[in-house]
Parts: structure tokens; C-alpha cells; sequence
């Protein structure tokens, strides 16, 4: 037994770790695949929502394969989205008149629910003091699947939902970055 | 060698993806799998085999670690299915190289593994006190105990539970 080259079998045995994590994280971020087909389904933009949730899964499979914190933010994340998404969804069914002017609630529910998803991943990271891995990991899922329904309107709506997101989650991050 | 109370986080923080561990981990669990390996199999080429089958599917089921439990029983109750089956493999396939003319209905196979849980339970007894092992030795080979009636049942009710416990707790079964 003495002739087993350890090396290498720690090199196989890491790989099949690697892909083991890999399926696992997979079939963790298949849940996921409903809500992108439920955003799909019901968004203006098919197209974007599409791409957004395609962003969303493949960032969501890796935050698992990755583990430890940033594992943890997959969740919460989608959580915190599914706030603009739902919004913004809603949104699009009516439209707001002035001046001879009319326009879709889209840009306001995005902002709206982008300062409320801030304002969840922030609470959450600072009630269960998760490290910076956690803020990063959780901003992004729950930008990209706000991001499925605020492509109603194009690019104006992901940057509403961007800066109403920053701005949920500015006084923790303020907080943080000062202690 | 890591002691298996030091495998308990490491093994935790390898099923929650830290990668840091993972040297740790197999270098911790090599030994007691090929111990374990050689014990059930014999020193062999056979034992070498399985025992690094068994460490890879440990390592790949690291996911599936429940860190409530204690690891080391979890790992080598995986190890130990390891070597059954590998037991198994090598069995069929010296059935079918060798071509018997007469097949003996798998007796060889269930002999060897007769032997295999044989050999495990002498392991799990060696965990045992002194006192417990010899009870259990009177009661297997009927010879005479120094205490008799009730008092002789409840001592081989005790140590045959310790004996389950024992098991349990290294192969992660009964």
C-alpha cells in the first residue's frame, strides 16, 4: 500500500468533490428555474426577462458551488427580488396619466421595490453578521431577479431598480463601513 | 493523524464548501480507511483498492455530511459499504474468469462476508471494557460464568447493547 501515489488520488478525489458540489448546486438553483419562467411568462419583455434570468441562474449555481457565506446569500437574495419582480409585474397592468402624458408604473415599482430589496438584504446581513461575500452575493441574486421584471420598460427600469436598490441598502452599508 | 474530534469541524466546514479543508480532511481520513480496509479485506492489492475507492466516495459525498453527527462513524460506515461491494465485485468477476464448472450458489461470496461482519464485530468489541468482552466471549462459546440467573442475562443484555452501540457508532449502521 505503501507503492499509492496519495497525490494524485487527492487531485481525483478533489475532482469529484468539485462535480459532486457542482450537481448539487444545480439541482439547489433548480427551484429557481420556475420563477424564471413564471417572470418570463408573465413579463412585457420576454426576451430581457429571459436574459436576466438566465444571468440569475448561472450566478445562483455558482454563490451554491462556491459555499460558505456567499452559499448563504442565495436565498435571502431571491427573496429580496422577488419584491421588484412582483411590482414591477404588477405594474405593468396599469398606467399613470398626467399632463397629457402617459406612462407605465414600471420605473416606480422598480424603486420602490429596489429600496425595499435593499433594505432586506441589509437587515439580513447585519442581524446574521454575515461578511461582505454575503452583501455581494445577495445584491446580485436579488438585482437579477428584480431585473426580470423591470426590463418592462428597457434599460431606465434595471437602472431604477439598481439605484433604489443602492439606496435601501446605503444607511447599513454606511453603518458597516464605519465601524 | 487528526484525531476524529478534529474531524467533526473540519469535515463541517468541507460540506459548506471550504476548501481550505479539504487537504486536511483526506489526509485525516486515509488512515483509518485503509486500516479499516486491510481489517475487513486482508493486507492486499484488494484492500488497497477499495480503501482508495472508499476515501474518494467519502470526499464526494462530503456535501451530504450532517455535522450533527460525529464524522469519523459516518465516514468509515461508507468505507465499509465500500469494501463490501468491492468484496462483491471481485468475487463475481473471479466467478466469471475462473469459469467453475460447478457453481457453489454464491457460498464463497457469503462466506467472505460472513467473515467481513465477523471481523467488524470484533473491531466494535475491542471498544468494550474488559468485563463486557468477556461476557460476551462466555455467552458465545456457552462456558461457564462465574455469576448465573438474572444477573448473568442483565450483563449480556448490557454489553450486547454497548456492543450494538459500538457498532453503530464505528460503520454507522447495525
Amino acid at each position: 500500500m505503501d507503492s499509492i501515489d496519495l497525490t494524485k488520488l487527492e487531485a481525483t478525489a478533489r475532482g469529484r468533490y468539485e462535480r459532486s458540489r457542482l450537481r448539487w448546486s444545480l439541482a439547489g438553483a433548480a427551484p429557481m428555474l420556475l420563477v424564471i419562467a413564471a417572470a418570463t411568462w408573465l413579463g412585457r419583455q420576454p426576451s430581457s426577462s429571459a436574459f436576466f434570468g438566465g444571468l440569475l441562474f448561472v450566478t445562483g449555481v455558482v454563490l451554491l458551488w462556491r459555499g460558505r457565506d456567499i452559499r448563504r446569500a442565495f436565498w435571502p437574495g431571491v427573496l429580496a427580488g422577488l419584491l421588484p419582480l412582483v411590482l414591477s409585474l404588477a405594474a405593468n397592468a396599469g398606467h399613470g396619466c398626467a399632463m397629457g402624458h402617459c406612462s407605465t408604473w414600471c420605473i416606480p415599482a422598480c424603486s420602490a421595490g429596489g429600496v425595499g430589496a435593499g433594505l432586506f438584504v441589509a437587515a439580513t446581513a447585519t442581524k446574521l453578521k454575515l461578511g461582505w461575500d454575503f452583501w455581494v452575493g445577495a445584491s446580485l441574486m436579488s438585482v437579477l431577479t428584480g431585473a426580470m421584471g423591470c426590463a418592462c420598460v428597457g434599460a431606465s427600469g434595471v437602472l431604477a431598480l439598481v439605484v433604489g436598490f443602492a439606496l435601501g441598502l446605503s444607511p447599513q452599508l454606511v453603518f458597516k463601513l464605519s465601524r | 493523524m487528526s484525531e476524529p474530534s478534529e474531524l467533526d469541524p473540519l469535515l463541517k466546514r468541507l460540506a459548506q464548501g471550504d476548501r481550505d479543508a479539504f487537504t486536511p480532511v483526506f489526509q485525516a481520513l486515509w488512515e483509518p480507511t485503509r486500516v479499516l480496509c486491510a481489517r475487513l479485506l486482508g493486507d492486499g492489492a484488494d484492500a488497497s483498492d477499495a480503501a482508495q475507492s472508499a476515501l474518494l466516495n467519502i470526499l464526494q459525498r462530503a456535501n451530504e455530511y450532517d455535522w450533527r453527527r460525529p464524522a469519523l462513524p459516518w465516514a468509515m460506515g461508507i468505507a465499509t459499504w465500500e469494501c463490501r461491494t468491492h468484496l462483491k465485485r471481485t468475487s463475481r468477476r473471479r466467478e466469471s474468469t475462473d469459469a467453475p464448472p460447478e457453481s457453489d450458489g454464491g457460498a464463497a461470496v457469503e462466506e467472505q462476508e460472513q467473515r467481513l461482519l465477523i471481523n467488524s464485530a470484533l473491531e466494535a468489541m475491542k471498544t468494550l471494557s474488559a468485563a463486557d468482552q468477556q461476557t460476551l466471549v462466555e455467552t458465545y462459546w456457552e462456558t461457564a460464568s462465574q455469576v448465573s440467573g438474572a444477573t448473568l442475562r442483565k450483563r449480556r443484555e448490557r454489553a450486547l447493547t454497548r456492543l450494538r452501540d459500538a457498532f453503530r457508532r464505528l460503520y454507522g449502521f447495525d
